[in-house]
């Protein structure tokens, strides 16, 4: 296997190697004292030297619950794209992430009984007099086979959606449709 | 002279009292710092390192000043035992009210963004 004479391909314009000044960091000579190539790349080098040293010098290299901390951030910036207002008298903005609601009336759905929240759409189509959004939702089920009243079951989902928005959310729903594709059985 | 003397008080300094404000209120279960809020927080925790001091946390706290207004963004996760919308507008006064207090400062707006709701878990 041919190897190539300088042992890299991180050759700075003036000719010098990148691996050979990293190697001789501390000690200048008479070129890299003055060429403006070798003094930049011995600055980023110096810098770079100074940050792993830090790093390694860390005496808690991962801080607790890095990696939970960090997938909390991934979520909430996916939560972070669609917002609904909510009503406020103060002065700024009060806004729940869409993601959230849905989240908070599937479980409700669910509390219902002999049902399975599914998706929950929850799209904003105006805004109210006290500056809260107006809000349309359509929530997707599954209806446990061999639930004898399925008007009765869906009816009480409807209040217990359309309650949970009011009392844990504090908006008011426009529009309630409710979806039934499919059905499971007990034990499911 | 006058002897009068001018207080700047900087960003940072209203971020942590706003973050300390927001936390208290009931309700909140914890700030969200988000992606950007994250790297913000490591920045400045190296620092305060090298620096020696431990800074508060301002993590999902953003400040800005804008032609001599004073803007407060906070980003929470709220109790689902709790009325969202209500705690969202407690989170408002008592951030605007913490400013004020420990700073002197008038937040002119606060912007609360409720990016999750806790379910009964924990």
């Amino acid at each position: 296997m041919a190897v190539n004479e300088t042992g890299t391909d991180y050759e700075l314009p003036c000719g010098r190697d990148l691996d050979a000044l990293w190697d001789r960091l501390d000690s200048v000579d008479e070129h890299e004292a003055t060429c403006p190539h070798c003094g930049t790349a011995r600055e980023s080098l110096l810098a770079l030297r100074s940050a792993t040293a830090e790093l390694v010098a860390e005496p808690d290299p991962v801080p607790p619950g890095l990696v939970g901390r960090i997938m909390s951030a991934v979520r909430a910036e996916a939560r972070r794209g669609q917002m609904l207002d909510l009503p406020t008298p103060e002065p700024g903005r009060v806004e729940v992430s869409e993601a959230a609601v849905a989240v908070v009336l599937r479980y409700a759905a669910d509390s219902a009984g002999d049902v399975r929240a599914r998706r929950c759409r929850v799209r904003t189509v105006g805004v109210a007099s006290d500056g809260g959004g107006i809000v349309e939702v359509e929530l997707t089920l599954a209806v446990r086979l061999g639930n004898v009243d399925g008007a009765e079951t869906l009816a009480r989902v409807r209040e217990r959606v359309t309650t949970a928005a009011a009392a844990r959310v504090g908006l008011t729903l426009a529009k309630l449709d409710l979806l039934v594709e499919d059905v499971y059985e007990d034990g499911e | 002279m006058t002897g009068e003397a001018e207080y700047v008080i900087a960003d940072p300094v209203v971020a942590s009292v706003a973050a300390r404000a927001a936390l208290d209120t009931p309700g909140v279960v914890r700030l969200e710092p988000g992606l950007r809020g994250l790297v913000t927080a490591w920045t400045r925790a190296a620092r305060g390192r090298w620096q020696g001091l431990d800074p508060a946390p301002i993590d999902g706290v953003r400040v800005r000043s804008v032609e001599g207004g004073l803007t407060v963004e906070v980003d929470v996760v709220t109790s689902a035992f709790d009325q969202a919308a209500a705690v969202g507008r407690a989170v408002q006064r008592s951030v605007t009210r913490g400013v004020a207090e420990q700073t002197g400062l008038a937040v002119d707006a606060v912007v609360v963004s409720i990016v999750d709701i806790e379910l009964e878990r924990r």
